[in-house]
């Protein structure tokens, strides 16, 4: 009876919630879109300046830390699609939900729901004692579904939405006879609601610029824990905002170094290099058991988390240079790894920091399986799809699709009698000029890496034949992983490039337009020594983060403002 | 830790190799040098009864099932009747129950306690295994008499009389001139983790030729890694058991590319389900056991196994199956038990005069692997 409720009002408001969400129909009261019986907000919200969808794992992560990691978040996500050489997290930024995108966030939303408020979890989230099990109780609906509402929302209910979840709760134990089956249903529609799913940042006017917009505070609070910890504001933060802490960039500031402190940096930093490094890709990763028999499921498991362990470890545990990510021999390694990397792994579960010697070519997150293994075909190593790779993401530099009438025919050989390493058929393939112009800058820095084949597994040999490991890097000559890593290093497009990436991050767009605050971000990088946590308390801490401006942003905002110390470490 | 690594042959891709038998010139040309420590750990891919399908090996045809010797125990008339089609149903039933005995017994849990004639054994002259009593015909001191085989190689004195016994039935003789379901199950464990076993040799100096040569012989808890064709993945990691009964040490040599080693009794773990109801913990017990190894291109090694086995203990995985080895499969454990008593050839009782021991041998193969050793002072502690 009341799954038949809830299904009757959910399939009245899908529609029209995934309407707004796709024709961006939101602005203004978010609640004004929403049907009866959610009736629009008397008060407004303030101007809607950006709207964020929540990414699978901010979705998992909110709820996990509203209701714990025991609430099972069942169902398959809508994937933010990436804009070209962007991330996910600016994607984010123009996502629709598709209607039966939405009608997987109701299902999902539901299953939490039910959890919620069954016997095991509802004295947890239930702060009242209903006056009866089957009859509406609207104080102890409101006391419970306020609380809960808030981190949803990221904000306070306003008076409307308040009244109009009570008033759907209310009517569902009416019908149904069941008071927290009218919670279960109040609480999958805040679940499906585009408050929920879209990180919405509203702006209020800035007095420290007249006719000028900023963030306000709660879409601070949001942008703040999204950034650093990649989940929902907690309690503290919530209430920071509601003090008005977060509109001075001084307190601000010691809120976000706090947060830069926290454990849950964590999260945040793994966040923002599966975004850089596109781990989406994982989730499609497949190699041709024929060719590669010890790559398998546990592998393909274990490969990302074992580029996030080395990055967490070396940036965060170890607060180390990011440059040093690059040469760095200490990683980690599973049972299932240690095959690829023909290594003993002594732990029979879980993972073990694991030191490369000082002679192996293996150095950095270059030689890591898993960056091996992604920028890869199923069958054979890519020198090129790695040298786009370390191009594109790590460089930030655009490489362009190749022509869609390429004859790929000779690169593909790989069985070619003449032409037996991968350098020999790039080198025939390139000598066609159309071609030859992008693999001038991608085969370099691939080609060093041609000693681990298409899962990262070392070989000397390729058909018999000893592999050459010469590289170049712009003017730098090197041989191996050992020497691109280094060379990477070196270069000033890397930190640059992270830098730009973190902004990106941080605010949702692309940064072609902040040429000067990207060139101040990474001078105060490389003040900072190139510490990653550093960089994003700096952009966290940046009062520009935070402003709106009507046209389009001036080249230096922060830079050419006396209030933007930030930049120069006035906030360290 | 104190763990000692078994490390990885390295890269034994080399040209060449050498078989058991093969010349000791060919081996010092194609082995490489070991690792530097001298320490190598393997992953055993097979552990199963040593087969070689001679065309005169059962001239009389297999070894007789259940319902074969339930027919063979009747009057003419009688049997001929039951081979009736219209007869099945009633045949059925009847050899079914020739199966079990009184008080819940069964010919397959209770071997002991169902009087079967002898079944046909190997006629054949040839089989492979070792001479584990280093005598070329006739019996040595502690053994009973029995004849000796000649390897598929030409080796004489070679002592595998389980084979004898089991040689001709179904189990061991796979329809299609390959071994049988024995071997394929017994090799399955070892896949499945529930016989997974290893090696780690140590002090090697060489591949070729060596004067000592430590061998660890042991269980893993550790369930191996296989590929889409299920063939076990190199360079997994495995730890030695923990229970210091089932870590076995060996000594050797290698000659010609060739590792041998001295006789010693060997215990391993041959547990049967991964615990819980179906769980049984068996042994494999093999005494004055020996390995003769030899080391591949591919950096693998293969060979033989060869020792006494405890009589009951060759057949102890059917014994498990219970009624369901006897019905479905066929098998008549009694017959194989009565069989196999009667070839023992080792572990004489000196008060009895009987042997209680049978002379087996195991085919081997092992794949390079990471092997960690217990920890020194859990050995200490044990």
């Amino acid at each position: 009876m009341l799954h038949r409720t809830a299904r009757t009002a959910l399939v009245i408001a899908l529609p029209l919630v995934a309407l707004g969400c796709m024709t961006g129909h939101l602005a203004g009261s978010v609640s004004a879109e929403m049907p009866a019986p959610i009736a629009a907000s008397p008060e407004p919200l303030g101007q809607i300046v950006g709207m964020r969808r929540l990414t699978e794992a901010q979705y998992r992560n909110a709820i996990a830390d509203i209701f714990g990691p025991d609430i099972i978040v069942a169902g398959r996500f809508e994937p933010i699609v990436r804009p070209a050489h962007q991330l996910i997290a600016t994607g984010a930024a123009a996502a629709s939900i598709s209607p039966a995108g939405l009608e997987q966030f109701d299902a999902i939303g539901r299953g939490i729901a039910a959890q919620v408020f069954d016997p095991a979890h509802r004295a947890t989230f239930v702060p009242c004692t209903s006056k009866s099990a089957a009859q509406p109780d609207d104080d102890c609906v409101r006391a419970t579904l306020l609380p809960i509402g808030r981190y949803l929302f990221r904000r306070p209910l306003t008076n409307g939405e308040q009244a109009a979840y009570v008033r759907m709760a209310s009517e569902a134990t009416t019908r149904s006879g069941d008071f927290y089956a009218g919670l279960q249903l109040a609480l999958g529609a805040m679940l499906v609601s585009p408050d929920f799913l879209y990180v919405i940042e509203s702006a209020e006017p800035d007095p420290a610029r007249p006719g000028e917009m900023r963030l306000d505070a709660y879409s601070r609070a949001a942008r703040l824990s999204f950034f650093l910890w990649n989940t929902t504001p907690n309690d503290a933060l919530l209430r920071a905002a509601a003090e008005g802490r977060l509109a001075d960039p001084a307190q601000l500031a010691a809120v976000a170094q706090h947060m830069v402190k926290s454990p849950r940096l964590e999260a945040g930093v793994r966040a923002f290099f599966a975004d850089m490094l596109m781990f989406e890709k994982f989730d499609d990763l497949a190699k041709d058991p024929i060719v590669y028999p010890r790559f398998n499921q546990d592998v393909a498991k274990a490969l990302p988390e074992q580029l996030l362990r080395m990055i967490v470890d070396q940036l965060v545990t170890r607060d180390g240079d990011y440059r040093d990510l690059f040469t760095t021999r200490r990683t980690f390694m599973t049972r299932a790894l240690g095959p690829i990397y023909n290594v003993p792994v002594v732990s029979r579960t879980g993972w073990e920091p694991h030191d490369f010697a000082a002679t192996d070519d293996r150095a950095g997150l270059l030689s890591q399986a898993g960056f091996l293994s992604l920028y890869a075909h199923s069958g054979r190593s890519s020198p090129t799809l790695r040298g786009r790779a370390i191009r594109e993401r790590l460089l930030c530099e655009p490489v362009p699709d190749p022509p869609g009438n390429v004859n790929f025919a000779v690169v593909q050989d790989t069985t070619n009698a003449v032409l037996r390493t991968a350098r020999a058929r790039l080198s025939a393939h390139a000598s066609d000029p159309t071609c030859a112009a992008c693999h001038r800058i991608t085969d370099p820095i691939g080609l060093p890496l041609e000693r681990f084949d298409g899962i990262g597994a070392f070989r000397a040999k390729e058909n018999g034949v000893d592999i050459d490991v010469a590289g170049k890097l712009e003017d730098a000559n090197f041989t191996g992983a050992d020497g691109l890593g280094k060379a990477l290093a070196g270069n000033p497009a890397t930190t640059e490039c992270v830098a730009n990436r973190a902004l990106e991050y941080a605010t949702g767009k692309a940064t072609d337009d902040q040429a000067d605050l990207l060139a101040a971000l990474d001078k105060g990088f490389a003040a900072d020594r190139y510490r990653l946590p550093a960089l994003m308390l700096r952009i966290a801490s940046l009062p520009g983060l935070y402003e709106i401006h009507r046209a389009p942003a001036p080249a230096s905002p922060v830079a050419s403002s006396p209030a933007t110390g930030a930049i120069t470490g006035a906030n360290r | 830790m104190a763990l000692k690594l078994g490390l990885l042959a390295g890269a034994l891709a080399i040209a060449g190799g050498s078989a058991p038998t093969g010349s000791g010139a060919e081996a010092a040309v194609a082995l490489p040098a070991p690792p530097a420590n001298g320490e190598m750990g393997f992953i055993l891919t097979a552990f199963a009864p040593a087969v070689y399908q001679g065309k005169d090996d059962c001239p009389d045809g297999l070894a007789n099932t259940v319902r074969e010797n339930y027919l063979q125990s009747l009057v003419p008339t009688e049997r001929a009747r039951l081979l009736l089609p219209a007869s099945e149903p009633e045949l059925t039933r009847r050899w079914k129950d020739y199966a079990v005995g009184p008080n819940n017994t069964n010919i397959c849990a209770n071997p002991e306690l169902f009087d079967r004639p002898i079944q046909k054994t190997i006629q054949g002259k040839i089989a492979p295994g070792l001479n584990l009593d280093g005598k070329v015909s006739g019996a040595g001191a502690g053994a009973c008499a029995h004849n000796n085989f000649v390897s598929p190689t030409g080796e004489r004195g070679i002592d595998n009389q389980a084979y004898r016994a089991l040689g001709c039935s179904r189990n061991y003789r796979g329809v299609d001139g390959t071994a049988g379901d024995a071997v394929r199950g017994y090799n399955n464990f070892l896949a499945t983790g529930e016989h997974s076993m290893v090696l780690l040799l140590r002090g090697v100096d060489s591949l070729v030729n060596d004067d000592h040569v430590e061998i660890v012989f042991a269980t893993t808890s550790d369930r191996p890694v296989l590929d889409s064709k299920r063939n076990f993945i190199t360079g997994a990691s495995f730890a030695v058991s923990d229970n210091p009964r089932w870590r076995n040490v060996l000594h050797g040599r290698i000659v010609n590319g060739v590792l041998t080693t001295d006789p010693a009794d060997v215990r391993l773990t041959r547990r049967v389900g991964h615990g819980g109801i179906r769980g049984e913990n068996l042994e494999w017990q093999f005494r004055q056991g020996r390995f003769r190894l030899a080391f591949q291109p591919d950096g693998s090694i293969k060979g033989l196994f060869g020792g006494y086995q405890p009589v009951r203990s060759v057949i102890e995985m059917t014994i498990v199956g219970g009624i369901g080895a006897a019905t479905v499969a066929g098998i008549d454990c009694a017959a194989e038990l009565k069989t196999l008593q009667k070839m023992a050839d080792g572990l004489r009782d000196p008060k009895t005069g009987q042997c209680t021991g049978i002379s087996a041998a195991m085919d081997v193969a092992a794949v390079p692997a990471f092997v960690m050793d217990r920890p020194i002072t859990a050995m200490a502690r044990n």
